[in-house]
């Protein structure tokens, strides 16, 4: 750059950073919702909900654990109205600091009551199963567990992928030590543990270690291998449900909440009424091929209807405990 | 007197992430006793290791290959130069991911040659060698710099006395760019024991990683330990300062720079060239190429994918200029007072202020964005307006990058000759109007390879950004992040490929053609 363009570009930056300012100003009205669920996932469901009820929107994407942290950081301060995350146990640590309004009965009940907090703090959304996706060349189906107990086994010694660190593991943790007891959750992560199961930073990371081939199975959630399959067709990478009733097959719901914060209830209820009409949920089963949560909108694709499946039940508030499930992984040796 | 207020006022908003941590640490009490426990002790000896064994590494790689393009006939050192510089604009979270798939076994490498991968990519080694790769530019940078504007006359007169070309690397070379390695380094030390994405995607289990472990779970815990990460750092920065005299000879580029004559070593030396720009550049950006064209070639049917509409990216890659560039030229002039204070005076102000500017590129960038969010909302009004908006962000990125500024543009400070001043002084020239035509001119290239770094690093910032920028404010960082959470790996790729390919542009426009700082 020669002598006097470099002035001459910062001061278009400053026009430029100027004129973001006032626009970034100008929106107080909008419905502010911080989302831990993706633009590429629900961004066109979101400026549906916009252009059909004619409410302006402010969405902030990031990652669900890092929001909620953010919400906590903001207070009674937040732009925020509305949290919509990817996992109960966001929820949880919101509604331990006191930041979650409730929502009305009516809503609550469009959802299974396995699929909402009792007191009304947060209510599922669209739903992701727990499954054991392996690699076809390496592993024949018949050889498939039944149960993730079975994983402790000799025969899956260093063969089993896991993700301590991620979100959804810990869910599916913290129902097995409410549904199986404590001590056998704990049993079981040593035992993964002492028998090398390797681990991973996420579910992305188990999958595509899978298809590699560096390990023939992993613990994760359904929808990854769809993705990766859409990527690629030609991967080995599959999905096993294990048995009904089995902790393995747990459903987790993604989760929306009205913050204690918001300066307009209404829009985020309102909101919050969109993502369980049948339109929304219609959206989750095909183009993010999750679980709809609300009745009478089937599932697409392979997936069993969520009836069909029987997860094992449980109760909502036992996904709240993650400090203990932190802990007990802690323990375990597994990280 | 008026220079000590502006001084102050430049350094006391990077102290304020390390006042957010002490009071957030102070309200949580029985934090301390959990944080010392070994499962902070054994995540600290590991980040020191991983700290200074990538930090030694990669000076010794930074600056080999700094000189192999400064000061011999290197063929295409023009055009390695650039390439040097490029992997310091891969997101580390999506550079690692693409090195796993490239290499490990069952990759793309073993896929496309025949030749088996790694058994696997991970743990401490799987660390060290993809950050080695991905942090050498914060050393090659000053380094290269510094070469340049080093006078070659001490160089020829060793080589007229006989040495050879190592020689003389060795006895002269060396000596004169000692700070600048030692600057780079700490910088890649800072980076490494900052550094969340890559360490959880290669299972390395360092200080930060704990950090993020804890966040939701546990925060007193999360807040020690980002307390005792920032000690560490402050404690390093303070060392690094009692190692480096910054006090080299002033600059004076007298005629052509020294081409020393590789001879023999030159196939060497272009193997190591070639090899790093090789796998901290070519690889990665082969992977996402490869995996960009095949979601190209397929399609894809869901609304907003990049695949199908490219031209989605223009928005997120112009306000990644933006930001980027704003930060970078706000970097520059909020840490030249720092400068002048810490690289003339070596009193203890001084020293406070280098280590509180320089111990902010060690926060994780989370930490950095809570600690703005805590002290803007709770600022009186108008500056609590500025929430969430643009000048929130690029203060942001000032507070975390602009160490990378601090360390040339002291080098920059300290390499103008006293005697030009003086006689400025004595010619009745104000202060302004000399710092404005006599030094401004002379640290020009100094100061643009620091506000490069800063720029490059603004660019692809992840964590505060996804929690400070404008609601709509999407950067090319951020469709990175979302498209790869969801494995929407052609769509990662694309942003990522434009991501490299704005940066690259814009070190060129700013660092390469004006002035040659760089290259």
């Amino acid at each position: 750059m020669r002598t006097g363009a470099l002035p001459g570009l910062l001061f278009a930056l400053v026009l430029a950073g100027s004129g973001f300012v006032l626009a970034g100003c100008g929106d107080r009205e909008a419905l502010t919702i911080y989302s831990g669920r993706t633009e590429n996932l629900v961004g066109p469901l979101l400026e549906q909900f916009a252009e059909e009820t004619g409410t302006a929107i402010d969405v902030r994407y990031g990652d669900t654990a890092d929001l909620a942290l953010l919400l906590a950081e903001e207070g009674d301060r937040t732009p925020a109205d509305v949290f919509f995350g990817q996992s109960p146990g966001a929820a949880a640590f919101l509604d331990k600091e006191g930041l979650l309004r409730s929502l009305p009965q009516e809503v609550l009940d469009l959802v299974d009551e396995r699929f909402h907090a009792a007191d009304g703090h947060w209510v599922g959304v669209s739903g992701r199963q727990r499954v054991l996706v392996y690699n076809k060349d390496m592993v024949a189906e018949a050889d498939l567990p039944d149960s993730v107990f079975d994983l402790t086994a000799p025969e899956y010694r260093g063969r089993v992928g896991l993700a301590p660190s991620n979100g959804s593991f810990q869910d599916f943790i913290t129902a097995m030590r409410s549904l199986e007891g404590e001590g056998r959750a704990e049993a079981w992560l040593r035992a993964m543990a002492d028998n090398d199961s390797p681990t991973y930073a996420n579910n992305n990371a188990i999958v595509e270690a899978v298809g590699r081939g560096e390990v023939p199975m992993g613990l994760v959630n359904h929808y990854y291998n769809e993705r990766f399959l859409a990527e690629d067709p030609s991967l080995p990478s599959r999905n096993h449900t294990l048995a009904d009733g089995d902790v393995g097959t747990l459903v987790i719901p993604s989760n929306v909440s009205v913050l204690e914060g918001t300066d307009q209830p209404e829009a985020a209820e309102e909101f919050v009424r969109f993502l369980l009409t049948e339109e929304a949920q219609r959206y989750f089963a095909e183009e993010t091929f999750e679980y709809p949560l609300v009745d009478g909108v089937p599932p697409v694709g392979d997936l069993p209807p969520l009836d069909a499946l029987r997860p094992p039940d449980y109760l909502p508030e036992q996904l709240a405990d993650l400090e203990g499930t932190a802990r007990l992984i802690a323990e375990s040796g597994l990280d | 007197m008026g220079f000590r207020v502006l001084v102050a006022a430049a350094a006391l908003p990077f102290a304020g992430p390390f006042l957010y941590l002490i009071i957030r640490a102070a309200e949580g009490d029985a934090a301390w006793e959990h944080a010392l426990r070994e499962r902070t002790l054994g995540p600290l000896w590991r980040t020191l290791i991983l700290g200074s064994s990538v930090a030694v590494a990669a000076a010794a790689l930074g600056t080999a290959v700094a000189w192999l393009v400064a000061r011999t006939d290197l063929p295409g050192r023009r055009i390695w130069a650039v390439l040097l510089a490029l992997p310091l604009v891969i997101p580390s979270f999506i550079g690692a991911f693409a090195l796993i798939a490239a290499f490990s076994r069952g990759g793309l490498l073993e896929r496309v040659t025949g030749i088996g991968g790694l058994r696997s990519v991970s743990g401490f080694w799987g660390a060290f060698g993809v950050l080695v790769l991905l942090t050498y530019p914060y050393v090659y940078l000053p380094v290269a710099a510094r070469l340049r504007a080093l006078p070659p006359s001490m160089e020829e007169s060793a080589r007229l006395l006989g040495r050879g070309a190592f020689g003389t690397f060795r006895t002269v070379v060396l000596p004169q760019a000692w700070t600048a390695v030692l600057a780079g380094a700490l910088l890649v030390f800072l980076y490494t024991i900052s550094e969340f994405g890559l360490v959880q995607l290669l299972r390395y289990d360092t200080l930060t990683r704990a950090i993020y472990a804890n966040r939701v779970i546990d925060p007193p815990v999360s807040i020690t330990m980002s307390l005792i990460l920032g000690a560490l750092a402050i404690a390093v920065v303070a060392l690094e300062r009692r190692l480096a005299r910054r006090r080299p000879g002033p600059p004076r580029r007298e005629g052509r720079a020294l081409v020393v004559p590789l001879g023999r070593w030159r196939a060497g030396a272009l193997g190591l060239v070639g090899g790093v720009v090789g796998l901290a550049l070519v690889a990665p950006v082969g992977v996402l190429a490869y995996w960009a064209l095949r979601g190209l070639g397929e399609g894809a049917s869901r609304s907003g994918a990049l695949v199908t509409n490219p031209s989605e990216l223009v928005e997120p890659a112009i306000n990644t200029s933006i930001a980027s560039l704003l930060a970078a030229a706000c970097a520059v002039a909020v840490v030249l007072p720092v400068a002048y204070f810490t690289a003339r005076g070596r009193g203890r102000a001084g020293g406070v202020a280098n280590a509180v500017v320089v111990g902010g590129f060690a926060l994780p960038g989370l930490v950095i964005a809570l600690a703005l969010v805590f002290w803007t909302l709770g600022a009186p009004e108008p500056l609590a307006s500025l929430y969430q908006t643009l000048p929130l962000l690029v203060g942001a990125y000032v507070l975390h990058f602009g160490a990378l500024a601090l360390g040339t543009a002291q080098v920059a400070v300290a390499g103008i000759p006293p005697a030009l001043e003086d006689a400025a002084r004595v010619l009745g020239r104000g202060r302004l109007r000399r710092l404005v035509q006599i030094e401004l001119p002379l640290m020009a290239p100094g100061l643009a390879a620091g506000a490069g770094l800063v720029l490059l690093s603004a660019m692809k910032e992840l964590p505060a950004t996804l929690l400070l920028a404008p609601a709509g404010f999407p950067t090319l960082a951020t469709r990175i992040w979302s498209s790869a959470e969801d494995a929407f790996w052609a769509d990662a790729s694309l942003a990522a490929l434009a991501l490299v390919a704005v940066s690259g542009v814009l070190t060129w426009l700013l660092l390469i053609r004006r002035g040659r700082a760089v290259a």
